[in-house]
């Protein structure tokens, strides 16, 4: 549920829509129970990794045993390049993603959860507090929840603003005051996260979808995906498309329809040549994988991955050296530095593509972005960002070698008027 | 059940442990070098950042081999490790290619060149150029030559991120850290100033760990012009580092930390790495001196000996052997300390032998001998990481035991409950979970409130008391009759933190106790380590691992110098010189009868210097001159002496009163061995020959001996050492070479099986004996308190040590230059006195003038400062005031009066 004129959700609105019942419904079962409807809905992660969220919160250690401090953090540090559908759930629907965690810490138990805000998201910002007060003071957040006996503290915590807090492990290194590094994994977070504590860290889509499947059951909410998986999928499109924008279509809707119908097509003159299907770090997929069903499973079997499922479209103006060039500078950029693959590489790659787009490539080139793409594939780095940054660029060298090489044998970028 | 395996390079090995990595697994099978890596350090936690120790793995589940770092994966039993291959070795040459790009190659003029380990591990993986066109790079990046001992160059850093793991995991200070990301990220020192503005207090660790010369020290650590390395233990404190020495033709070049150290591993402090320049500082005595019209004059060692000789059988004649007197040296060896007290017992004919552990631990022997039978640690400091609970009393150990004080740290951020009891806000009371700030010289009021609660809400262990102690009756009714109100108002500490306190210590499932000085400088400083000994046997930290008492010795060689007898009560191995056995024993060993009279301690050796009956006094290594308290009148007793003789390395005030003066060695210069504070034996090893016409300590006691007449063989340590394990019980088991590289602790069994914990079954004297001791306020404030109302105390600071004749001739002074008093700002306000103000501080005694610094880390009414520096010469003021069981001076309560300098 969304407004129109882009104001918030209020808390009245929320609630005569029948918001938070699915809270008062969910306080009512045990919290495995909760764990285990989110399993059966087949709820796969909206952050990008699409691992199974049920699944995830069941490696928390719970019972008489388990540590009581948990923590439930909410990855709101939208900084994909081309992503921006969380945006539209903070600021649209505040209580929706609050009743969603409160939900999710309950089912793992945790007594504090963090919001992990991205910086620039400033008015999100102001209408979380918003919301986190007005449910605060509606007895849905604090001590004692709807005199269920279960406690929980949400605080909003503002990022300074890097790509590397949207990893999860990153996250937890901000989180905690350090810098955003990565961390070994073992232990997971699940187990050894936030101070050391199981932590889960959701994507605010994937909590976005928890009210609704306690709300209408686990059969319903598969139901409406028509792909791998359950539910719907917040799909975005930006690029030359007539109506760019975001759209929750069911999960597995084929790329053809979102583009040309949801998103109206190209615009006069444009004629669509690839897309990143999910984000900067997902490969492209090209023409031929217009009718791929839009679900990770599918994506992948393409070579690609489902990502955050905002499509960026390249089209058939924009030069694909220049496009990867523009994506390399922001990986370099972003690079945390830990690890020599990613802080070395990317500014060599990034230097490169830099040179061929200025018509100053050199034969070999190629070869040498192609060491690296392997060189800072998976496994290969300490976390997924280079490999992330890899993926375009070894897309585009399979998909777009000519354009690599015209750029190299005419000593300039055939896009540029002169 | 099968013993879990796995196969590297299709060949299967066992897996040694469940926490293995495929790193350690390796390393375990096929040496340290089976794959490159640069990121990881021996005494570190693999990080995964440099990403060369890449291998392929192919766990049972897996369909195909993944890459992976080996560093931080774990091995997982039956699985397969490929370590090298093509496609494994295009990795490591693009990933040594990339560090490349960002490193100046100019090997040639490095001081790592020949050292470096990315030179070693770039030619291991056989790249020696890159492909890569000049561009950005990091090579302007300024070098850093602020500090008197550190140094970075930072275009040289390949961002392995050691330095700053190792500032945090082992030093734990934080200094170093990363700043800006991706290629932009350089290692900055606090908010990215210099070395000498951070808050760095060189440790020298970074530079030890840093695999190029990235960060380094002015000895310039690496070079490779050292032609020999010598392995010896540090002569500055009693932690006991291992050192590595670097040699050079002109003598020491450098020191470092061995990474196989079990006391230290690839860490020391600032002292133990460079504060070594006093060695060959030109201040030495180089030659034998005796006074002749008012000044020292240099002679030959035959003439020196001659005239000692004459003296001393002189006044043995005359007055009698009681009349010499001699304080052997806690920076001298064991083998030296057992000649000293074997000169005083044997040749001379008297008990007056004594040390410095008279200043500083004789309470913690005399105490835990009465509690346990045994005046040492019980535990070792490696059981840190077993404890749950730590206490620290009276002790500061990140300035005055560095190393040790960092592992306490570690345990902090790990989460350990931390207890410390100390009047000042010390670094490690700002880690406490619990800080009790008692007013100085309320040890035993704090201690008894704490057992008083324990055992009044059954906090006590029944089952320990029942099976291991005696006494517990009446040391309950009298612990509980204590007027707890009373002793929480006198110490400053409310109840409820002292009740707390006492159960979390109570309750842990180890707890581990160190105490420093703060315990036993005082009046009732054996009081107060019974009852530290009373508290850990009531709660059951005793003989198991991660519990205990353990003193934190101040010297190198304080514990090695009281097990070889170095205190006048008894001989070597604590036996008791009153007991006929006991003398028959010695004297079978030494040939001739051994004395029966009491000996003096050092304060009353100065006693009976001043009342005319000591004629002769040998000191060897001691400034008392500095050291000692009340100065003026310790002067006074050096002055109405026949003969004084100083053995020293510097022309100290206390040598410059000698008739004769005796250059030693230092411990640079000769071999034996030093006990550290958990009782292991080390041995210390010759790295350069003794300056000038000096010679050891051990050569020149041999020598007087003979010259003497007695039947003493030729000095050599090895063999002094021997003649220690015949006649020192818990020595048995030694011998020179099977002390290896990391020592032994005592008591050592003869088949050469060493103890790290004591009193496991039973303690030496059957049961612990339980012994209540009442609090009794100190006599120096009974008796001064009205008319100088600040309570002064004194302490260490970590850039020099003790009076600073060794390290003020080191480049230690441009990081400390002075002494300085701290006081509480609301006392500092009533007196309008300002920060960095010289102010007067007066005592019943003396005065003496002294920069302030305002400081919160103390109480209204309580003063504090260091005794470093002669120019304050803060012994001046301190009084006359001893425990009376163990003769140590109350250096830690002093009433004095402040006021502004005119």
């Amino acid at each position: 549920m969304i407004r129109s004129d882009g104001q918030p959700v209020s808390l009245f609105e929320y609630q005569q829509q029948g918001g938070y019942s699915a809270l008062e419904k969910a306080l009512q079962s045990s919290p495995s129970d909760i764990t285990e409807l989110v399993k059966d809905a087949q709820l796969q992660g909206r952050g990008g990794a699409g691992f199974l969220t049920g699944v995830k919160w069941g490696f928390v250690p719970m019972g008489e045993q388990a540590p009581t401090t948990k923590y439930l953090i909410v990855n709101a540090d939208e900084m994909e390049p081309g992503t921006f559908k969380d945006r539209l759930l903070l600021e649209g629907n505040p209580h929706q993603m609050l009743e969603g965690i409160i939900i999710s810490a309950y089912a793992i138990q945790a007594p504090k959860s963090y919001i992990f805000l991205r910086w620039a998201y400033k008015s999100s910002a102001n209408r979380l507090l918003t919301a986190i007060q007005e449910a605060t003071d509606a007895g849905y957040i604090g001590k004692d929840i709807l005199n269920s006996g279960f406690d929980l503290e949400i605080a909003l915590h503002t990022s300074v603003g890097r790509y590397m807090c949207g990893e999860e492990t990153g996250l937890l290194s901000a989180l905690e005051g350090g810098r955003a590094i990565p961390r070994a994994k073992p232990p997971f977070p699940q187990i050894s996260g936030l101070f050391g504590k199981p932590s889960i860290v959701n994507n605010v889509e994937t909590l976005c979808c928890v009210p609704h499947i306690v709300e209408k059951g686990a059969e319903w909410f598969k139901g409406l995906s028509i792909g791998d998986g359950g539910g719907t999928k917040l799909y975005g499109a930006s690029g030359k498309v007539n109506t760019p924008g975001i759209y929750e279509l069911p999960l597995g809707t084929p790329l053809r329809e979102i583009l040309e119908e949801h998103a109206g097509g190209m615009k006069n003159g444009y004629r669509f040549r690839a897309a990143l299907p999910g984000g900067a770090s997902t490969d492209f997929l090209t023409e031929e994988h217009m009718d791929v069903k839009m679900d990770f499973k599918s994506v992948s079997a393409c070579g690609s991955r489902l990502g955050t499922g905002t499509i960026i479209v390249m089209d058939n103006h924009t030069c694909p050296v220049g496009f990867v060039h523009n994506l390399e500078h922001f990986f370099a950029q972003e690079s945390c530095g830990w690890c020599t693959p990613c802080r070395e590489g990317l500014p060599w790659v990034e230097r490169i593509l830099k040179s061929i787009e200025l018509g100053e490539g050199q034969d070999g080139d190629l070869d040498v972005l192609r060491e690296h793409t392997s060189g800072l594939g998976p496994g290969m780095t300490f976390c997924a960002l280079a490999p992330g940054a890899m993926a375009p660029l070894k897309s585009a060298l399979n998909y777009f070698e000519d354009d690599f090489q015209s750029h190299i044998r005419e000593k300039k970028c055939p896009f540029r008027e002169n | 059940m099968k013993t879990p395996q796995a196969y590297i390079n299709s060949r299967p090995f066992t897996i040694t442990s469940s926490s293995e990595t495929v790193l350690d697994f390796l390393q375990h099978h096929f040496g340290d070098t089976v794959v490159p890596t640069l990121c990881k350090a021996p005494n570190l936690e693999p990080i995964g950042s440099c990403r060369l120790c890449t291998v392929k793995v192919k766990n049972p589940n897996d369909k195909d081999f993944r890459m992976v770092a080996a560093c931080h994966t774990p091995v997982t039993p039956e699985c397969e490790i490929v370590t090298h291959s093509p496609d494994l070795k295009a990795l490591r040459r693009h990933i040594m290619e990339l560090i490349l790009t960002d490193h100046p190659l100019d090997c040639i003029i490095c001081e790592a060149n020949g050292q470096c380990e990315l030179q070693d591990t770039a030619a291991e993986i056989g790249i020696n150029a890159v492909r890569y066109a000049p561009g950005k790079d990091h090579h302007h990046y300024p070098q850093d030559l602020s500090h008197p001992f550190m140094r970075s160059d930072m275009a040289k850093c390949i961002n392995c991120y050691r330095c700053i793991e190792v500032c945090d995991q082992i030093q734990g200070d934080f200094v170093l850290n990363m700043a800006g990301r991706g290629m932009d990220s350089r290692v900055i020192k606090s908010l990215d100033s210099s070395f000498e503005n951070s808050q760095c207090i060189a440790c020298g660790a970074c530079a030890q760990t840093c695999p190029t010369a990235a960060i380094s020290d002015v000895f310039k650590f690496k070079e490779a012009a050292a032609i020999d390395q010598v392995a010896t233990v540090c002569t500055y404190c009693g932690v006991g580092c291992n050192l590595e020495v670097s040699v050079g033709v002109d003598g020491v070049l450098s020191i470092g930390a061995p990474w196989g150290s079990e006391v230290n591993p690839g860490h020391t402090c600032l002292k133990g790495r460079y504060a070594f320049g006093f060695y060959n500082h030109r201040d030495r005595l180089r030659d034998p001196m005796i006074k002749r019209n008012g000044t020292l004059k240099p002679v030959g060692w035959e003439e020196v000996y001659q005239f000692i000789t004459a003296k001393l059988s002189a006044i043995k004649e005359t007055y009698g052997p009681h009349a010499v007197a001699g304080i052997s040296s806690s920076r001298c060896t064991n083998e030296e300390n057992y000649l000293m007290q074997k000169f005083m017992r044997a040749v001379i004919g008297t008990n007056n032998i004594d040390g410095c552990a008279r200043l500083c631990h004789a309470p913690t022997a005399i105490g835990m001998q009465r509690t346990f039978g045994t005046g040492a640690a019980t535990n070792s400091i490696k059981e840190l990481e077993l404890t749950d609970c730590i206490l620290v009393i009276g002790a500061n150990p990140t300035e005055a035991h560095p190393v040790t004080g960092a592992k306490i740290k570690q345990q902090a951020f790990k989460g350990k409950t931390l207890v410390v009891i100390d009047p000042r806000t010390t670094e490690m009371a700002r880690l406490a979970d619990y800080h009790l700030q008692l007013r100085p010289g309320t040890n035993v009021a704090v201690l008894n409130m704490m057992m008083h609660f324990i055992i009044k809400n059954n906090w006590a262990d029944q089952e320990f008391i029942k099976e291991r102690c005696e006494g517990y009756q009446l040391f309950k009714e009298k612990v509980l009759a204590v007027d707890v109100d009373f002793l929480s108002a006198i110490s400053g500490v409310p109840k409820e933190l002292a009740s707390s306190a006492a159960k979390v210590y109570a309750q842990s499932d180890a707890s581990m106790c160190f105490h420093g000085l703060g315990v036993t400088e005082h009046a009732q400083g054996t009081d107060a380590v019974c009852l530290i000994a009373d508290l850990a046997m009531i709660t059951g930290n005793i003989g198991r691992p991660g519990v205990g008492v353990n003193p934190l010795r101040g010297q190198n060689n304080v514990q090695g110098s009281a097990d070889m007898g170095v205190q006048p009560n008894q001989g070597p191995g604590y036996l008791k010189m009153e007991d006929p056995g006991v003398r028959n024993y010695y004297q079978e060993h030494y040939g001739v009868p051994v004395p029966d009279d009491q000996g003096l301690t050092i304060p009353e050796m100065l006693d009976e210097a001043l009342a005319g009956r000591l004629k002769a006094l040998w000191i060897i290594g001691e400034h008392v001159l500095q050291t000692e308290p009340n100065i003026e009148k310790v002067k006074k007793a050096l002055q109405n002496l026949d003969l004084l003789i100083v053995q020293e390395l510097f022309p100290t005030e206390t040598a410059l009163q000698a008739h004769v003066v005796l250059p030693g060695a230092s411990f640079l210069e000769k071999s034996g061995t030093f006990t550290n504070g958990e009782r292991r034996v080390q041995r210390v090893n010759k790295v350069v020959e003794p300056i000038g016409n000096a010679k050891s300590d051990g050569q020149i006691i041999t020598d007087i001996m003979q010259e003497m007449g007695y039947d003493q063989e030729d000095y050599d340590h090895k063999k002094v050492l021997a003649e220690i394990t015949q006649v020192v019980p818990f020595f048995e088991g030694i011998t020179w070479e099977n002390l290896g590289v990391n020592g032994k602790q005592w008591p050592v069994n003869s088949d050469g099986s060493d103890t790290k914990i004591l009193h496991t079954e039973t303690f030496k004297i059957g049961k612990g004996r339980l012994i209540f001791k009442p609090f009794r306020e100190s006599p120096e404030l009974q008796k001064h308190a009205k008319k100088y109302p600040f309570i002064l105390t004194t302490n260490r600071a970590l850039e020099h040590y003790n009076c600073g004749t060794m390290t003020q001739r080191t480049e230690l002074n441009e990081l400390m230059e002075e002494d300085i008093l701290l006081i509480n700002p609301s006392d500092a306000a009533k007196r309008n006195m300002f920060d960095g103000e010289l102010v007067t501080i007066t005592s019943a005694r003396a005065s003496t003038q002294i920069r302030l610094q305002i400081d919160r880390s103390v109480n209204p009414g309580v003063l504090s400062t260091t005794f470093h520096f002669p120019e304050v010469l803060i012994n001046k003021l301190s009084g006359d005031v001893y425990d009376p069981d163990s003769y140590c001076p109350e250096y830690k309560v002093i009433a004095v009066n402040i006021n502004k300098f005119s």
